[in-house]
């Protein structure tokens, strides 16, 4: 083998190693032991925008207008790198002329080397800013996502607190207690899981069906097509669910030849507004309760304070009539 | 008699406070939804003590509990938010969180105690 060989063949061993490093995606610098820089990969001076020339032989903080100069960095060069063989996704965010704001993870490695102690530190740098960002957006949407859940656990609680316990049995409150907390899952789902697509008269159906069977029950007279917004459907399932379960256990259900007819049309004043009757025929001689109970604050807080309408319960001798009336724009 | 306003937008959530309150003894002003409507209460009578829902439907809290505080009204927070005044503004900070869902017990003795003291 002339020098000539010996040449070739050290001068390929080294464009192997370079091109091993300048195709590895992260950023790479090698330092050696006064943190000048050996070697510096392609992608180092593509990310940082720098040319190779201008990098090599350069002490590490002297590079690029001193970009490097950075309090971490130095802490992390100059107080954890001698006392640790390797140092991995150490974070430093820094405004880098050029690239703007960035989080990078330094990792620094004590160069392998089987013959001699090297001095020489192996630097990758990742820049990790997308990721963090997500990560933040991500950590947003989770705390947004605990509040509802906590909203929502909020809403059950009342419902568990509200619903009535005196006088009745275990089961009877049970009953009374998961026929709310149906029409408030129902409700929730209605308005979102098919955001945008329930109308009344879904809403309608979809409460009342139970109430629906046969001759007796529940009639639904068809009205005008309204679109309802999510607010709106989770309090009119409350309130249909409040009247339903009234009617059953005084009103007009609670006898077989009761009827309720549930109607509806839009006054076109200005501005327009919804009527919706809940009308009880054939039942038992009604009167107005002589305490207003949590069903009906309900209803008259649903619809005054939620819906922003009003709502008028008439105990007539052929059975109850409750007119909701509502401004068409609020329940949309 | 021992006052109390109720800010709070979710209406199952007021009328679950204004009930549970009123048994307890409390006389409840409100509930109000709005900034609006809580401040027009404001203006008619003061209450010995209120308790703030952050978000409302018409923005953060804040403006009430400015007013609460220029009127030497003390206030308790009932929100989900582990750190309501990142959402409600540094007027927010001190005021006692009895959180969201609400037990009875902390939100009663909270309240006894600001008005106690």
């Amino acid at each position: 083998m002339n020098l000539e060989d010996i040449y070739r063949l050290l001068r390929s061993g080294h464009v192997q190693s370079q091109s091993i490093i300048d195709t590895v995606p992260e950023p790479l610098l090698v330092l050696d032991k006064d943190l000048c820089v050996q070697t510096a990969s392609r992608s180092f001076c593509t990310t940082f925008n720098v040319s190779r020339d201008e990098t090599i032989g350069q002490h590490l903080y002297d590079l690029g207008n001193r970009q490097w100069d950075i309090p971490e960095l130095r802490r992390l060069l100059d107080e954890v790198v001698p006392k640790s063989t390797a140092v991995i996704d150490y974070e430093v965010e820094h405004d880098f002329p050029g690239i703007g704001r960035r989080t990078m993870l330094v990792s620094a490695h004590r160069l392998f080397h089987p013959d001699t102690t090297n001095h020489s530190l192996l630097l990758s740098i990742v820049d990790a800013t997308e990721r963090r960002r997500g990560e933040a957006e991500k950590d947003v949407l989770l705390g947004e996502l605990r509040h509802r859940m906590k909203n929502m656990l909020a809403l059950v609680q009342a419902l568990a607190r509200q619903t009535t316990a005196a006088g009745r049995s275990g089961e009877e409150y049970r009953d009374a207690f998961l026929g709310r907390f149906n029409a408030l899952m129902e409700g929730h789902d209605a308005a979102y899981t098919q955001e945008g697509k329930a109308d009344l008269q879904q809403v309608l159906a979809r409460t009342l069906e139970p109430y629906s069977e046969g001759q007796a029950g529940v009639h639904i007279d068809l009205g005008p097509p309204i679109p309802l917004g999510p607010k709106p459907i989770m309090s009119l399932s409350l309130i249909l669910h409040e009247l339903a379960t009234n009617a059953l256990k005084y009103g007009a259900l609670s006898v077989p030849s009761g009827q309720v007819r549930v109607h509806w049309h839009v006054d076109e004043a200005s501005p327009p507004s919804l009527r919706l009757v809940w009308q009880e025929s054939g039942g038992p001689r009604v009167a107005p309760p002589a305490t207003s109970g949590f069903g009906t604050q309900l209803i008259e807080f649903a619809v005054a304070s939620e819906l922003g309408g009003r709502v008028e319960q008439n105990y007539a001798s052929t059975g109850l009539v409750v007119e909701i009336v509502l401004p068409l724009a609020s329940v949309s | 008699m021992r006052t109390v306003l109720i800010v709070e937008d979710e209406f199952l959530i007021a009328i679950d406070l204004k009930l549970l309150l009123e048994r307890f003894g409390w006389s409840v002003f409100g509930p109000a939804a709005t900034i609006v409507e809580a401040l027009k209460l404001l203006d008619v009578e003061l209450p010995a003590v209120a308790l703030l829902d952050v978000t409302l439907k018409d923005g953060a809290v804040t403006p009430v509990a400015e007013a609460l505080r220029a009127r030497n009204v003390p206030f308790v927070v009932a929100s989900a938010y582990d750190r309501p005044e990142l959402v409600g503004g540094d007027v927010l900070i001190g005021a006692p969180n009895v959180g969201k869902p609400t037990e009875q017990r902390r939100l009663l003795a909270t309240l006894e105690q600001l008005v106690s003291c």
